[in-house]
């Protein structure tokens, strides 16, 4: 039981070392409904016991079905271990399979090989538990909590439409996966997903010339929509293939060397705003923004070097839900 | 008297009776090393049998040595092992090969089997041209059903055609592959999958031939010829039979029209039968024998659709191996039809038959609907590749199941009429079953480990280098392979030259999107029980299913996944052939709820008892299921070593399995 103090900290202590049952057993609760107080005592012993740690860099991979996202997570795990000895990374594959029973399966771990007994290495899935792909709706507290350990946090989404590539939101780095030639890309132009990914990838070009082709169709639809990119530069794009072994080192050199990373404090609000809407609607939110704090937040937003001090998520939560009630009453 | 006056009976052309010449009897046999099936062959030889069909044990089919890791639990269990050379000098000892027919059911190392039977010859002075026999060699089944595969399909489509040149060439009585369906059945397949995918499957690997372009027009029809099929006779026989007609017309039609073969006599629908053994019951095993009679009747009772080889399971396969014994009475079953009966006195008894005629006919209509469909997907290879066969069988699968839980399909003994007598054949010392006795893996052991000691080291590492070059250069690999053999090169060398040029394959499980047809009110008792489970700890239950060691047979847990999911458990199922390591890997970073493990070659103990370990190193306690077949004297063991619950072929209503499991996961304290 990690309800009493002393155990969650055992626990906490267990998890920072890398244990992995210890680190799935926080994610099965930080994934258990109405755990807003476990989450607050989570993270409060979390910066107790390890004040200093850094934040991981979080990487969203979303794409089509059928793009080879998973296949593609499995050979960059792999060149992970060699490249980066000193760098530990966790995966969070969201699978839009679900049925009436509520039940599914999870079968991306299927298609990713990944290697045996590596403490280096975590992969847990997660059921979407929506009819399309899109984040589960823990998936960004399971994130927030990996952050703390690994280096590196892939979250693996099919990206369908709009609703589904919400991964960006959260990560650091998006990428949108897309087969040669698959015509994808002007389905995503025209439903406006071309200008969040900050890179993209042409996977599966396992044919030289169709690889090429795809490539420069791709670039001219995103030069077609540069006006609306936020720093006027061309995102990069990927070519990888799988079964030819081709593309996926220079793709994860980008990733190992990528600097830049979003304000936690604006993430957070976004997934704060996510969640009064999803609970609450816009009723939700209109009295959130009564909220005092929420305009101090909305001022940190508006500044340009960040916030003073990091928005504590489960602090904020508990003023909306209490507001909300109190309106109610 | 006059011809015209017996025209029910078989004449030959002087009008004297002439009865047909019996299909070859054969008995599906190998186990414990390559001298103990040694003797057993020679007893069976001797017992009347005309044939041999090796059985190759599971590390020898997937292409490890016995000294690997990964063999040791499973050396010589549901086959013999072989190693090298040696082992198969041992194996044919006193066996005059240039006599026999030789069936070897072996597919991924098919091209390896080959080369060490074609050293042999060599050895011995043989020449190849008397070599007679078949390599099973076959990507539907392997990647469908039975999940024996190495390499990727293409690249084993590409050895496949390599054996066909070489044998066209060196042993024209060789049949280099053979379109093997049996085991489609075994998974569910209906009548119609089984003609459209073994069908389609024939098409593509003539397609390669053709791509080649290695034969001459006169050469590739006689490569036509040498296809050969190996398919299951079920239960509903009448219909069985009409799959049979079914398959020599469209065959005669599919070699007619898209390969224009001219003589008649390459045109002819070949083929072998393994009657079910999918449909045998652990419960009253004695009533298999009759279900084996019935289905042989199938593939034996119409002239114009009768197997060229048949093969017969025992009635107690579905509680373990046979014994000798078991093996014997099956072969005198075929013996009492073939020779007590005049069953081969006539010509073909349903022709005329209104029935029969519009059943077939139904069945092509129907097959060939899916063989396009396979073919606009791109072929055989594509609907492997893609899911798309995989997800059919899955798909026929449960309903198949779905149809005995809710006892729409009758089996008797086991939903229905399931009260009797003990049967009296099982009250023998032996409990009426075999096991292996596990010492016998030394005596293989020592084999390997001299001939390893005997042979010329350069000379091996050589041969295998050849053999990557060669494979580098997509050149033909036979005579490279050949070369291995006589260098004394081992089974796990060869396939491990290759898996380094080739890869390994994983496919799709085939269990996305499944469904099953239950709503009674055990799923809803169950659906309950998952529902208060997941309100009294804030998630769904979670199962990892896994499917360790060798053995391929994932009907078991594709439909545990599918009845998992049916309920309201989250499923984590990864397929086949996972270490014990990566199954606990996978529970304990997805904090699972249960394990449920699907076991049926005879190696629960070993693989129990590791995965045991491996939770342990991750202090982890989850708790443990097995299915499979695994007879009860070994049920104390099991659960002293910590398994919670076992499932054998009896329990096969999905629901009570679901619910004992969750029964189990709800008693468990919350682990967080």
């Amino acid at each position: 039981m990690i309800d009493t103090k002393e155990s969650l900290s055992q626990l906490v202590s267990d998890a920072i070392i890398g244990e992995k049952y210890p680190i799935a057993k926080i994610i099965s609760k930080i994934e258990t409904e109405k755990n807003l107080e476990f989450r607050e005592s989570l993270f409060h012993e979390l910066s107790i016991q390890n004040p200093d740690a850094k934040e991981g860099l979080t990487i969203g991979i979303t794409g089509t079905p059928g793009a080879g996202k998973s296949s593609l997570l499995g050979e960059l795990c792999k060149l992970f271990l060699e490249f980066a000895p000193n760098k530990k990374m966790a995966i969070v594959a969201i699978d839009p399979s679900s049925n009436v029973s509520g039940g599914s399966i999870l079968g991306d771990r299927t298609r990713v090989t990944l290697p045996r007994r590596d403490p280096r290495l975590y992969f847990r899935s997660q059921p979407s538990q929506l009819e399309l792909g899109g984040l589960n709706p823990y998936t960004f507290h399971v994130i927030r909590f990996l952050r703390r350990i690994f280096d590196y946090v892939f979250v693996e989404t099919v990206g369908i439409g709009q609703n589904e590539i919400s991964v960006s939101l959260i990560s650091d780095l998006s990428f949108l996966v897309m087969q040669p030639l698959g015509g994808d890309q002007v389905q995503f132009m025209k439903s406006g997903i071309m200008e969040v990914p900050e890179a993209f990838i042409i996977n599966k070009c396992d044919e030289e010339s169709l690889a090429n082709s795809s490539y420069y169709m791709l670039e001219s639809t995103l030069e077609f929509i540069k006006d609306i990119l936020p720093d006027q530069s061309l995102p990069p794009i990927f070519k990888t293939s799988v079964t030819k072994r081709k593309g996926i080192e220079e793709l994860l050199r980008y990733i190992l060397q990528y600097q830049k990373r979003k304000d936690k404090n604006t993430e957070t609000l976004t997934q704060l705003t996510q969640w009064v809407r999803n609970e609450y609607g816009r009723w939700g939110i209109s009295i959130w923004e009564e909220l005092e704090s929420s305009k101090w937040n909305q001022a940190v937003k508006r500044n340009p070097l960040g916030g003073i001090q990091k928005l504590k998520y489960e602090e904020e939560e508990r003023k909306i839900v209490s507001l909300i009630q109190t309106k109610i009453k | 008297m006059s011809a015209e006056k017996k025209e029910y009976l078989l004449v030959d052309e002087n009008g004297q009776g002439k009865p047909d010449k019996p299909w070859i009897f054969r008995t599906y046999a190998g186990h414990t090393n390559a001298k103990a099936s040694n003797e057993l062959y020679r007893k069976n030889l001797s017992k009347g049998q005309t044939g041999l069909s090796i059985a190759f044990d599971l590390p020898t089919q997937c292409g490890y040595s016995s000294d690997h890791e990964v063999s040791r639990p499973e050396i010589g269990k549901v086959g013999v092992p072989i190693n090298s050379l040696e082992d198969f000098r041992i194996l044919f000892d006193q066996i005059p090969i240039e006599e026999m027919n030789t069936s070897m059911t072996i597919n991924g190392t098919s091209m390896w089997l080959l080369s060490l039977y074609v050293a042999l010859a060599e050895e011995r002075g043989v020449p190849l041209e008397k070599l007679n026999g078949t390599t099973q060699n076959d990507l539907i089944k392997e990647y469908l059903a039975r999940g024996t595969y190495i390499y990727p399909p293409k690249e084993s489509m590409k050895i496949i055609v390599d054996m066909y040149e070489y044998s066209l060439h060196k042993i024209p009585k060789w049949n280099p592959s053979n379109i093997c369906s049996y085991h489609l059945q075994e998974a569910g397949a209906t009548p119609v999958q089984e003609l459209s995918f073994a069908l389609a499957t024939a098409i593509a690997v003539l397609d390669a031939i053709k791509e080649r372009n290695c034969f001459t027009a006169e050469e590739f029809e006689q490569c036509v010829g040498r296809i050969s099929f190996f398919v299951n006779a079920g239960i509903r026989f009448v219909e069985e039979m009409c799959k049979m007609r079914a398959f020599t017309e469209m065959w005669q039609e599919i070699t007619t029209e898209r390969y224009a073969v001219k003589n008649a006599k390459y045109r002819v629908f070949r083929y072998g039968v393994q009657v079910n053994s999918l449909g045998l019951t652990e419960e009253q095993p004695e009533n298999n024998a009759w279900r084996i009679l019935i289905e042989s009747l199938g593939v034996t009772l119409s002239r114009n659709a009768r197997c060229r080889a048949l093969q017969l399971p025992a009635w107690n396969e579905a509680l373990s191996l046979p014994r000798p014994w078991d093996q014997q009475w099956s072969l005198r079953l075929q013996q009492v039809l073939a020779y007590e009966t005049d069953l081969l006195e006539y010509p073909d008894i349903f022709e005329g038959s209104k029935v029969i005629e519009s059943k077939v006919k139904a069945l092509k209509e129907e097959a060939k609907l899916e063989i396009q469909k396979i073919i606009d997907m791109g072929g055989a290879l594509v609907a492997i590749e893609n899911g798309y066969m995989k997800s059919q069988l899955v798909k026929s699968q449960t309903e198949r199941l779905s149809k005995i839980n809710s006892n729409e399909l009758v089996i008797v003994g086991k939903n229905k009429w399931t009260d009797g007598i003990k049967s009296p054949l099982m009250t023998d010392s032996d409990g009426g079953i075999f096991k292996v006795d596990p010492k016998s893996a030394e005596q293989t052991l020592n084999v390997l480990g001299e001939a390893k000691s005997r042979r010329d080291v350069a000379v091996a590492k050589k041969s295998l280098e050849d053999l990557k070059k060669a494979a580098k250069e997509g050149k033909n690999l036979m005579p490279f392979s050949i070369a291995c053999a006589k260098a004394l090169v081992t089974t796990g060398e060869w396939a491990d030259a290759l898996r380094e040029v080739y890869g390994e394959y994983n496919p799709p499980t085939g269990v996305d999107g499944q469904k099953l047809f239950l709503s009674d009110d055990k799923v809803s008792t169950v659906r309950g029980k998952v529902e208060a489970f997941t309100k009294a700890n804030g998630h769904r239950p979670k199962i990892v299913v896994g499917k360790p060691g060798l053995d391929g047979h994932s009907n078991g847990a594709e439909m545990i996944a599918v009845s998992a999911k049916h309920s309201g458990f989250d499923v984590i199922y990864s397929g086949i052939r996972l270490s014990p390591e990566e199954i606990v890997q996978s529970a304990v970073e997805e904090n699972a709820n249960v394990i449920g493990l699907s076991i049926l070659s005879g190696s629960h103990k070993e693989i129990v008892k590791q995965l045991f370990d491996e939770l342990a190193h991750y202090k982890a306690k989850i708790p443990v299921v097995i299915g499979g077949i695994i007879p009860e004297s070994d049920f104390d063991e099991l659960k002293k070593m910590g398994i919670r619950e076992i499932f054998t072929p009896k329990d096969y209503d999905l629901m009570s399995i679901m619910e004992k499991i969750i029964d189990i996961v709800s008693v468990e304290p919350a682990l967080v």
